[in-house]
């Protein structure tokens, strides 16, 4: 036994001042208040009988006076902090990292892995010694402390309550690098892992983890189970027929089994397909629905096992997904006319054109998209996405330069360069146009350049002022073979949905545990986004882009303006991570080329500070003096 | 005064520090109303009652239990050498064969002594049971008074402290007054003591009314034997105040008595002062059972009880006035 609170000769001092006091109360104690009474004749009668016990009566008095030094002994032992010498370690300092993606849903072991996790580390903050010091973190696709590095029971029991699992993967080297920063300079670091082991490799873009001397321990937990999820899950309308649209989606089976599960398709709640399905082990197995009409906005894919059944995670076995939304864009044409550009606008059945002579522009009405065919008037608001075709003059977001001609025959005018990347020249072969005549285009910096002439310049170039995108090509279009190749009509309504954020890159549903980029009006600066489970967040809009970390699985609403005019779109995001839905428990863990070791210096339920047995003894005794003195036993 | 008076005396509430001045103010101020016009007046209704009693009687013509020459006969007794011959009952003789003599009710002045306790234990508390004592003795007094009878009033502890010499006529009952007025309620009770000397001063033998709590720590039967050995006729009016019975204690407190200082460590719990409160009835029964016992008239008088009704009752039991 090993004191190390106060050391001995101040708890002398202190115990003998305060049982000074107490020998001094005592006897006040038994300076009894005088009372005068009439005739003392009749309390002798009375008393009489107490005589007989006086001798014991002095005794029950002098246990009281042993019952307050007693008291008074484990107060004193109390505040030297007892220990056991077994138990007298230097203090650990521990960052516990619980995983809460979305495996850590499974029901292997019951009620689910998250629960059994919260339930051991809740354990193990019972079981620190009083010198050690715990953070508790949450690991998902973020890292979350819940707590600071403490050795407050209640807090830190606090904190395991308030983990909760996610639909995303955890960002596990992210976790790592956290916990080690956390720990760096502190004495005995400790990371110790609460995992089904479903992490991945400790290493990311900024390569491996390295955890130093930190000791990394793991605490595996799940057993593993049988498990279909849906891995992906996506819808497209058709580009040219907006009411039809085709979904894909894949299922997989993580599992060493094989297993027969239902497949069911649901457009706006209903049911569009039931299929049932036998996956063999290990298997993904993607599924197309082309051709599909009815729903008008939400999808969903639902997975079950037979007779209503569920498998072990029932977090993958659903997916969302929207449909884009279907609408006419309105398009302005600034033209003195040109046949190509017609005949290439009525391809798209869901365009709203209105042709307008130069000298007539603006025309009536606001516009998505305005082309300006060889022309160049200053532009009006509510005209939109700016499509400049052979630019020339002033009043332009960019520089024409001089004109340049394909005269040299080594070295043809056309796409010597094209950005593959960029939505509007996407499944586009332009490097066989041939052009006659250009006006090479020069922007700012931040303008994109799509396709360029390695001699002359820029040809194709994209870029944003305040209040309106622009892409211009430079040259005419009826000075190149451009309109004679199918790229001509797709690359204007790519350019076109690009303007009206309606292009075929359309995002039917995001991940989870991934940064999402959600299209948002570009004049709003924030926004409130409505979770799946009802609750909602501000969200800020950055370049007409709303950011945000989505962990959940489900469908979404962003909403954006002011009260009265507000503008809501919805979206969904699905799990889709075969990782995740891989639930077969791992019973080890490397990390920085070492397996984490098992956890240890936890004894259940053990305090080992013996101040807090001694204080509850002292108010236990305190009870049966309170309880005898009131019962009259003790005086 | 040690350390510990210090720190008692600190830790008293101020109220119980001040309570003893209160007291005596409040005690000065009802001493000078006690005998007040209310008083009086109501003196005088009780006149009127004892007259209407006792009317038939004469006055000064009271019977004594002294026999003598009076004309009412009052028993025989053997004959002894030097009695008068006129007194012999020759009819007894005649039918007896014994010399027995007549005797009879000797009607004389009937003096009245009123012996009033002025212990400390009197003037506990209020000192309502001192007052108490003082109204009735100075109502008897004056009912006495006017029935021509020889009033005369000592005040006791363990000794005869104050004394009024006998008096006759309603015009004393201000000198009454006044001497009642003049008592205050200190001394130990020693009723043995102060009525052997209150015999030695008063040959006269007469009713010995006894206005007393009886908290004599000798024993309350010693005062009354005395008179009672002395052939004065006792009356004990018992003062009694029900607060006492009552004690508002609680806790670990040392108790001591008022008049002897004597201490006994208790710790008054509810059990304690239900016993305390059974001690001080039997306390009273036994007073009041000696007093049966030995013929001594005996009448409880309460504090919170009006003294004139008292005096009623005390006429309606038939008591020494008749």
């Amino acid at each position: 036994m090993t004191f190390v609170g106060l050391p001995l000769a101040t708890l002398l001092q202190i115990g003998a001042a305060a049982g000074a006091v107490v020998v001094v109360f005592y006897i006040l104690k038994l300076r009894r208040r005088p009372i005068a009474v009439p005739f003392s004749k009749i309390w002798e009668r009375i008393l009489r009988d107490k005589e007989a016990t006086s001798l014991f009566s002095q005794l029950k008095r002098l246990l009281s006076l042993l019952l307050q030094l007693a008291l008074l002994a484990l107060m004193l032992a109390a505040l030297g902090d007892p220990r056991m010498a077994v138990n007298l370690v230097e203090s650990r300092n521990i960052v516990v990292l619980i995983d809460a993606s979305a495996s850590m849903k499974s029901t292997d072991i019951g009620p689910s892995r998250i629960a059994s996790a919260k339930e051991r580390v809740k354990q193990m903050v019972r079981g620190l010694s009083g010198s050690d010091r715990m953070l508790i973190a949450q690991m998902d696709a973020a890292v979350t402390p819940l707590s600071t590095m403490t050795s407050e029971v209640s807090d830190l029991e606090a904190a395991v309550a308030a983990v909760a699992p996610t639909d995303a993967a955890a960002d596990f080297p992210k976790a790592l690098r956290f916990a080690a920063d956390t720990l760096r300079g502190l004495s005995r670091p400790e990371v110790i892992l609460v995992s089904d082991g479903a992490l991945g490799a400790a290493s990311d873009a900024g390569g491996i983890v390295h955890t130093g001397d930190i000791t990394v321990s793991y605490v595996p937990v799940g057993t593993g189970g049988q498990n279909a999820a849906i891995t992906n899950f996506a819808v497209r309308r058709y580009p040219l027929d907006k009411s039809r649209y085709e979904v894909m989606l894949e299922i997989t089976n993580t599992s060493d089994q094989p297993m027969e599960v239902e497949l069911s398709l649901l457009g706006d709640g209903t049911l569009i397909d039931l299929t049932r399905v036998r996956l063999k082990e290990k298997e993904r197995l993607p599924r197309f629905y082309p051709n599909l009409s009815g729903a008008s906005h939400t999808l969903e894919a639902k997975l079950s096992l037979p007779e209503g059944a569920r498998d072990t995670l029932p977090a993958d076995d659903r997916a969302f997904a929207l449909l884009p939304e279907r609408r006419r864009a309105r398009v302005q044409v600034v033209s003195a006319g040109n046949m190509f550009l017609e005949a290439a606008l009525l391809l798209d059945e869901y365009l709203e054109v209105t042709t307008v002579a130069p000298a007539a522009y603006p025309g009536k009405g606001s516009f998505e998209v305005t082309i300006f065919d060889g022309v160049s008037p200053p532009v009006t608001q509510g005209s939109g996405g700016l499509l400049y075709l052979n630019p020339t003059g002033e009043n332009l977001p960019f520089t024409v330069e001089k004109e340049v001609t394909d005269n040299d025959p080594n070295n043809r005018l056309g796409f010597d360069e094209v950005d593959t990347k960029s939505p509007l020249v996407r499944y586009l072969s332009l490097g066989e146009i041939n052009v006659g005549r250009a006006h090479p285009l020069k922007g700012l910096k931040e303008d994109k350049v799509i396709g360029k002439s390695y001699r002359h310049g820029a040809l194709l170039l994209q870029g944003r002022r305040p209040g309106n995108k622009f892409v211009a090509l430079g040259f005419d279009l009826r000075e190149s073979d451009l309109p004679l190749r199918i790229a001509w009509p797709v690359l204007l309504l790519n350019t076109i949905q690009d303007f009206v954020e309606e292009d075929t890159s359309y995002i039917s549903s995001f991940r989870t545990g991934t940064v999402w980029n959600i299209p948002a009006p570009s004049s709003a600066e924030s926004g409130t986004l409505e979770m799946p489970d009802g609750s909602k967040r501000p969200v800020p809009i950055k370049d007409g882009r709303a950011v945000f970390l989505g962990q959940h699985a489900g469908f979404y609403k962003l909403t954006t303006g002011v009260p009265g005019a507000e503008e809501t779109s919805m979206f969904a995001a699905n799990l889709a991570d075969v990782t995740e839905s891989t639930i077969g428990a791992a019973q080890d863990v490397v990390i920085d080329g070492k397996s984490a070791g098992p956890v240890g210096e936890f004894k259940i339920g053990v305090r080992r500070e013996m101040w807090v047995y001694l204080l509850i003894a002292v108010i236990i005794i305190t009870a049966i003096e309170w309880a005898t003195y009131h019962l009259r036993v003790t005086v | 005064m040690g350390i510990l008076d210090v720190f008692k005396r600190a830790t008293s509430p101020l109220s119980r520090r001040l309570a003893p001045l209160s007291r005596r103010f409040s005690a000065q101020k009802t001493e000078e109303d006690i005998f007040d016009d209310e008083f009086q007046r109501k003196l005088e209704i009780l006149v009127m009652v004892s007259k209407r009693v006792f009317s038939g009687a004469m006055r000064a013509e009271r019977r004594s239990k002294k026999t003598g020459s009076g004309v009412e006969f009052a028993d025989h007794r053997d004959y002894t050498a030097g009695d008068d011959f006129r007194y012999l009952d020759w009819h007894a003789y005649q039918r007896f064969d014994r010399l027995l003599i007549r005797l009879y009710e000797e009607e004389e002045d009937l003096s009245i002594y009123f012996i009033v306790d002025t212990s400390s234990s009197m003037g506990f508390g209020d000192g309502e049971k001192l007052r108490q004592a003082k109204r009735l003795c100075a109502a008897l007094a004056y009912v006495g008074l006017a029935n021509l009878d020889r009033i005369a009033i000592v005040a006791a502890t363990d000794e005869v402290s104050g004394r009024m010499p006998t008096t006759r006529g309603k015009a004393r009952i201000f000198r009454i007054f006044r001497f009642l007025k003049g008592i205050r309620a200190d001394g130990v009770t020693d009723l043995g003591d102060a009525m052997r000397t209150f015999v030695a001063q008063h040959k006269r033998r007469g009713l010995a009314v006894i206005l007393s709590d009886l908290y004599d720590p000798a024993g309350f039967e010693a005062g009354i034997n005395v008179l009672r050995y002395n052939r004065f006729e006792p009356f004990v009016l018992h003062i009694v105040d029900p607060r006492e019975a009552k004690p508002d204690l609680k806790g670990d407190v040392r108790v001591y008595d008022c008049e002897t200082g004597e201490e006994r460590e208790v710790t008054v719990t509810a059990k304690i002062l239900q016993r305390y409160g059974q001690a001080h009835e039997e306390y009273l029964d036994e007073v009041q059972k000696f007093c049966v016992s030995k013929q001594v008239s005996y009448f409880r008088a309460d504090v919170n009880t009006p003294f004139d009704e008292l005096i009623l009752r005390v006429f309606r039991r038939g008591g020494f006035l008749r």
